[in-house]
């Protein structure tokens, strides 16, 4: 019994971080910009996360977890910022948006490991690949918990998964019931109608892309603080092409996505637990790490004609074009 | 007239337009252009860090042989380093020209990675472990190997595409983490070296780098796999521009629903290009994997795959123009150690100077068009300007007349 419950426990930690990074996907993408860039994002914004709170660690007395809540909104801003040079070179240097996700993934993993050797060195004497970051505190809720199996949704949990549930509450009611969120569906459908309409294109892409990242330098910072317990050029795990597989997977909807990851999360815990239970040696995880990507790929396979990609998704937006 | 800004045909900026926008030229002039942009942002950088950029300029030089270094251990010199520079170079230039040559038939290969991974693989388990065998054997049969495994996987990526309609972007991205799975598990489970954690040392045999060549006096590496990359780079060219195959493959890169119009078969094009993609990669990876290095480490996709995609944007994806650019960012990846040990600066700066000169590499368009503009305005300006002149020396007739 207890392999079900580490199942569900370590499958929940897992896929509800990649369940906001695939949200920050699926808001770039609805708004027309391809975004590949979700690598870079969440590895940029954990390292703001993560010099944020090795700096207040070393010269404050905060806590613990007040430092993790502030590494993780700082995470949110630096993911956010960076962003903005995906959106520039997507829209206003009408670049090649697969391209521009490749630059900025190439640029971020550059950018980080120069800067975390510089800081680290600058911070505690000599150069280090690494921020020391530690595992965020978990709880469970009385009584529920105790319940077999359902139970173990609610053991072990940590806090930043109650807080990507709340969010993605709201991103799904600003995506699918506000104006906001039809302007921004539309721009990735047609853009010239939102522009006919009175809308502003390049704005409204601007800010998806910009959440897009905030989002997923979210995610970054919870698997830094959950699975790694550090920053280190390892957050580079890929995934957040996973979060692009989970986001192709829901057919670019939230709720579809949200299925996916869990079972992404799920498949690997579950991988995991197996591999213990039958006593192999930890290398046969990477077999399980497959599932995911093989399950894509066989799925678009046969439902690739019911996946509805967003229209003008790729395209820099020209006011000319019919 | 007036409210406009006065504009300058012969100043600086309509200059540096003309020579952007110049049709024979502008494959190498914005290259160009973005390279100094590039060194001037790196410098500016270095600035930054309190180091001086032409030193570092220069130490990135003298770690790939093109300058002198201060001091050299026994038995290496500057031949030592340039052949050390070829090495890394010629996967490089593979690799550019693998994104190239899918690029020019509009499809994006981003599964360059995988595809050296698992060709470089197959190699080493194959050919790299077995014994007794003679070089004139091994060799050819590594590079078979790579034209082999590539042209399968980039058959597979092309069928997915023609056949279920799966974006290659997609497709190959998911193939990249099955690659890099798979072979990790291999590796980890069978071939793995206990002290090094990477897999087994492959037979020097197959291996298509000769190490330790004495020339001139000085031991070096000298990988074979230059003289590929460099006979395929001329290949490409000569398929893209002299074939009627290398036509219809830009023809459908240029407009997919006119090539097909005119009768051509997207979905074969489709298909070959990706597979002779794959095989560019492929022998990417055996020249990587089996000559600059001799084993592999699990569960790492080489960053090569990716950085390939830089060189190829900054030849501006024409196969001579990648052999430039693939020498230009070697410089910056091989010559990192030396000049991170000469500056004491880390070594993965030349990673961030690669980025920033991808940056700019990307909005290569974008300055073209810039500059299109400008000039077209400058004509307006002209036009504007004769016009009213026109008007006053008309004016003055007319008032001589009036006199």
């Amino acid at each position: 019994m207890s392999y079900i419950n580490n199942m569900i426990i370590d499958g929940l930690a897992f896929g509800i971080p990649l369940f906001i990074m695939a949200v920050g996907a699926i808001y770039s993408e609805k708004s027309g910009i391809t975004n590949l860039a979700v690598e870079g994002f969440q590895g940029f914004g954990a390292f703001c996360g993560a010099v944020l709170a090795t700096l207040l660690s070393l010269n404050t007395s905060l806590g613990g977890q007040t430092i993790l809540y502030l590494a993780m909104i700082t995470a949110f801003i630096g993911g956010a910022i960076y962003a903005i040079l995906h959106a520039l070179l997507c829209i206003k240097f009408r670049a090649d948006q697969v391209i521009s996700g490749v630059v900025i993934n190439i640029l971020a993993v550059a950018l980080t490991t120069f800067l975390t050797s510089q800081i680290s060195g600058v911070l505690y004497g000599n150069a280090s690949n690494k921020f020391m970051l530690g595992v965020s505190s978990r709880f469970s809720v009385p009584g529920i918990s105790a319940i077999p199996v359902i139970g173990a949704i609610f053991t072990n949990v940590y806090p930043f998964e109650v807080i990507i549930l709340i969010m993605a509450v709201f991103l799904w009611y600003l995506m699918y019931k506000s104006k906001f969120g039809m302007r921004l569906r539309a721009c990735g459908e047609n853009p010239q109608a939102v522009d006919a309409a009175g809308g502003d294109v390049a704005k409204t892409r601007f800010i998806s892309v910009m959440i897009s990242g905030g989002l997923s330098g979210f995610g970054g910072m919870c698997f830094a603080y959950s699975v790694l317990s550090m920053f280190s050029p390892s957050i580079y795990l890929g995934y957040g092409y996973l979060a692009i597989a989970a986001m192709i997977f829901g057919n670019w909807n939230i709720i579809p996505t949200f299925f996916v990851c869990l079972f992404f999360g799920l498949a690997k815990a579950g991988g995991n637990q197996l591999c213990l239970r039958m006593g192999l040696a930890s290398i046969y995880n990477d077999l399980f790490m497959m599932i995911p990507y093989i399950l894509t790929l066989v799925l678009l396979m046969f439902f690739s004609k019911r996946n509805h990609p967003p229209k003008a998704a790729g395209e820099a937006y020209d006011k000319g074009k019919r | 007239m007036n409210n406009e800004k006065k504009m300058n045909e012969k100043g600086f900026k309509a200059t540096l337009a003309r020579f952007l926008t110049n049709e024979k030229w502008s494959g190498f002039t914005v290259p160009l252009f973005c390279i100094v942009l590039m060194l001037i942002v790196s410098s500016i950088f270095l600035l930054i860090l309190g180091k001086n950029p032409g030193t570092a300029f220069i130490s990135f030089l003298a770690g790939n042989g093109m300058a002198m270094k201060a001091s050299y251990g026994a038995g290496s010199g500057m031949l030592s380093d340039f052949f050390q520079f070829l090495n890394v170079m010629a996967p490089m230039l593979l690799a550019a020209l693998a994104f190239i040559f899918a690029y020019r038939c509009g499809l994006f290969n981003i599964g360059i990675a995988g595809q050296m991974l698992l060709s470089g693989f197959v190699a080493s388990i194959t050919v790299g472990y077995m014994k007794d065998l003679s070089p004139w054997v091994a060799r050819p049969l590594v590079v078979l190997v790579g034209i082999v495994v590539g042209a399968a996987l980039g058959a597979v990526v092309g069928f997915l595409k023609y056949k279920f309609n799966i974006h290659e972007v997609v497709s190959t991205i998911m193939i990249n983490y099955i690659i890099s799975y798979l072979t990790g598990f291999f590796i980890n489970s069978k071939f793995v070296d206990p002290v090094s954690r990477a897999s087994k040392v492959i037979s020097p045999a197959s291996r298509l780098t000769m190490t330790k060549v004495l020339i001139g006096g000085f031991y070096c590496n000298v990988p074979l796999g230059i003289i590929i990359a460099i006979v395929m780079a001329f290949v490409v060219h000569f398929i893209f521009e002299k074939t009627v195959f290398g036509f219809e493959l830009r023809a459908v890169g240029s407009n997919r629903n006119a090539a097909r119009y005119a009768g051509i078969n997207v979905g074969k094009q489709i298909i070959f290009s990706m597979m002779i993609s794959g095989i560019l990669a492929g022998l990417a990876g055996v020249t990587y994997y089996l000559g600059y290095t001799n084993q592999i480490l699990p569960k790492t996709l080489a960053g090569m795959g990716y950085d390939a995609i830089a060189t190829a944007l900054l030849g501006n994806s024409s196969p001579l123009g990648a052999i430039l650019a693939s020498m230009l960012i070697t410089v910056f990846q091989n010559g990192s150690n030396y000049m991170s040990s000469v500056l004491g600066v880390a070594k993965e700066i030349a990673s961030v100077i690669t980025g920033i000169l991808l940056l700019f590499s990307a909005c290569g368009g974008f300055f073209r068009f810039v500059a299109k503009g400008y000039l077209d305005r400058l004509e307006d300006y002209k036009a504007a300007e004769a016009k009213e002149r026109a008007r006053q020396e008309a004016e003055k007739k007319e008032g001589g007349a009036d006199a």
